[in-house]
């Protein structure tokens, strides 16, 4: 379990993280999601002491880091990819690491094979593309085979093949009860693996919550009709002050797009006076679509178009 | 756990092909002079031990500032490509991180340069013995003091690059400082502290007197033994302060 409480770091004038207080709970993949800018990196450097918060304490399983004895057994930690000597080969990385977070070497190898990289491992880092980079740092992130794991855009340069493996491998740590915590830009990948959002902007907290929910909070759910009596259900609908448009030529089309009702109340209406239906589908938003709606604000870059 | 930091460090050091190359390099020279000078040497039978030694310690020197080099750039380095933040991910304790680099440090320093010193005395001698020469040890003065001085200065050297790395950060410019400490700055400093009227400004800059300590026993202008050596690892001991409180205050 991770708590956040009334985490705050400042760089100058400029407040980066403001009184974020957030949890992750064990056996879910949290979403770990903001705007550029918006201060998750931060956050999640100040949560294991790389950054020194001005206020605020995060704790793992109700210890603060530095109070945990060999702490890479307990929190796994991959911030980026890039945070490895390109001179060095990825096993002696690892086993760097390994060694100083008392971890038995033997592990290197486990973890190599875990990721995918054990032909690779003896190579020098300097060799190895983005993608693989990413694999490298996520298994000095399970050298300890931690009961949490924190990740910072952990599917960058990775193929559709690199990031389905890392979807699988994060759900399967959940499976097996260890904490996720995972940003992304990928929303379609967060919506496919995370089943909890903390949604951030400006170094706030703008929403926690399970990700249907957040989605279900931050748009708005519509039903749409086809029938040869679209005109009727139409009038129907409205009557029940609910919105209604008819999709296409007004004259013509046999579509609607219904908004305010739920989708058996439109079918009930539509059995009311007996009108034939070629489609009745809830039309729901995407994480996407809820993600832009709520942070459109707190967007601290965006384009001029 | 500080057993396992320190095997850490060491394997940080020796899997890098740049820090063997300039290990290699810190032992070749001090060697390979020794020997070009006792081969090329016109008159090797009035070349006695005290000049060897003196040959020896000076090229040591050069092989100190290398090794200086090494330390900063191998600190300087986990700031570059942001390994920092993976140690102190795994060592929170930064103390302890930095207190093995300085052990690591100042024992493969004064391993090399001891390894050196003796290499480069027993080839030198044994060429300058096939050749006439007469150099032994018996005509050198002081030769463990000689030693230990070299020995003291190159943990120091050490220490001081570390504490150097701890403040800047950055290896191009930790390199440079580490290099013209000891060849400008000291010297410019020392110039304008003459200029300014003030008398034995050399003897007080750190570098020299714990330079000067290694070939000179204390007489003449210089602090000597082991004053020399002392002063300046009191003031390398500051900079490594210094750049631990700035460490502990900065973010990774």
């Amino acid at each position: 379990m991770i708590r956040v409480d009334g985490l705050t770091k400042r760089f100058g004038r400029s407040v980066a993280v403001d009184n974020l207080s957030f949890s992750a709970a064990p056996g879910r993949v949290t979403g770990f999601l903001g705007p550029n800018g918006s201060g998750k990196s931060t956050t999640m450097r100040c949560m294991i002491g790389l950054d020194r918060a001005d206020a605020g304490q995060v704790t793992f399983d109700g210890s603060p880091y530095h109070d945990l004895s060999q702490p890479i057994t307990h929190v796994g930690v991959l911030l980026d990819a890039g945070y490895v000597h390109p001179a060095r080969r990825a096993v002696d990385h690892l086993r760097t690491v390994a060694v100083a977070g008392g971890v038995a070497r033997s592990r290197v190898d486990d973890v190599l094979e875990m990721v995918g990289l054990v032909s690779v491992g003896r190579s020098r880092v300097r060799r190895y593309s983005l993608g693989m980079r990413q694999r490298l740092g996520l298994a000095a992130a399970l050298l300890g085979d931690p009961a949490v794991v924190i990740l910072d855009e952990p599917a960058n340069g990775l193929d559709p093949e690199g990031i389905r493996w890392i979807r699988d491998m994060l759900r399967h740590l959940a499976s097996h009860g260890r904490t996720v915590l995972v940003s992304s830009h990928q929303l379609g990948e967060i919506s496919l693996m995370a089943d909890d959002l903390v949604v951030i902007g400006r170094g706030r907290l703008i929403d926690e919550c399970p990700v249907g929910e957040f989605i279900r909070r931050h748009t708005t759910t519509r039903v749409r009709v086809r029938s040869p009596h679209i005109g009727e259900i139409v009038r129907q609908v409205r009557a029940r002050g609910a919105d209604a448009d008819i999709v296409g030529d007004l004259a013509f089309s046999d579509a609607a797009v219904i908004t305010g009702l739920a989708i058996v109340d439109v079918g009930e209406i539509a059995a009311e006076f007996g009108a034939v239906l070629h489609e009745l589908t809830e039309v729901t938003d995407s994480l996407e679509d809820a993600f832009l709606s709520v942070t459109g604000e707190a967007a601290e870059f965006r384009s001029g178009s | 756990m500080t057993g396992a930091v320190l095997a850490a460090e060491w394997i940080k050091v020796h899997t890098i092909r740049v820090h063997r190359v300039l290990v290699g390099v810190a032992f070749a020279f001090p060697v390979l002079v020794a020997v070009l000078v006792a081969v090329f040497t016109p008159e090797p039978r009035v070349v006695f031990g005290n000049e060897v030694i003196d040959l020896i310690s000076g090229t040591s020197v050069v092989s100190l500032l290398l090794l200086a080099c090494l330390w900063a750039i191998n600190l300087t380095a986990e700031y570059a490509h942001g390994t920092i933040r993976v140690t102190y991910a795994a060592v929170p304790s930064r103390w302890r991180v930095v207190a093995a680099k300085a052990a690591i440090g100042s024992l493969v320093t004064a391993a090399v340069v001891a390894v050196t010193f003796w290499v480069a005395w027993w080839v030198s001698t044994a060429v300058l013995s096939s050749r006439g020469s007469s150099a032994s040890l018996d005509q050198v003065r002081d030769i463990w003091a000689t030693f230990a001085a070299l020995i003291a200065l190159s943990v120091v050297v050490s220490w001081f690059a570390l504490g150097l790395g701890l403040i800047i950060r950055n290896s191009p410019a930790t390199v440079v400082v580490t290099l013209l400490w000891p060849l400008l700055i000291e010297n410019l400093v020392s110039l304008a502290f003459t200029l300014a009227g003030v008398d034995e400004a050399q003897r007080w800059m750190p570098y020299q007197a714990a330079i000067t300590a290694v070939v000179d026993d204390g007489g003449g202008d210089s602090l000597g033994r082991p004053w020399g050596p002392l002063y300046f690892a009191a003031v390398a001991a500051v900079l490594v302060g210094v750049g631990m409180v700035l460490e502990n205050r900065r973010d990774a």
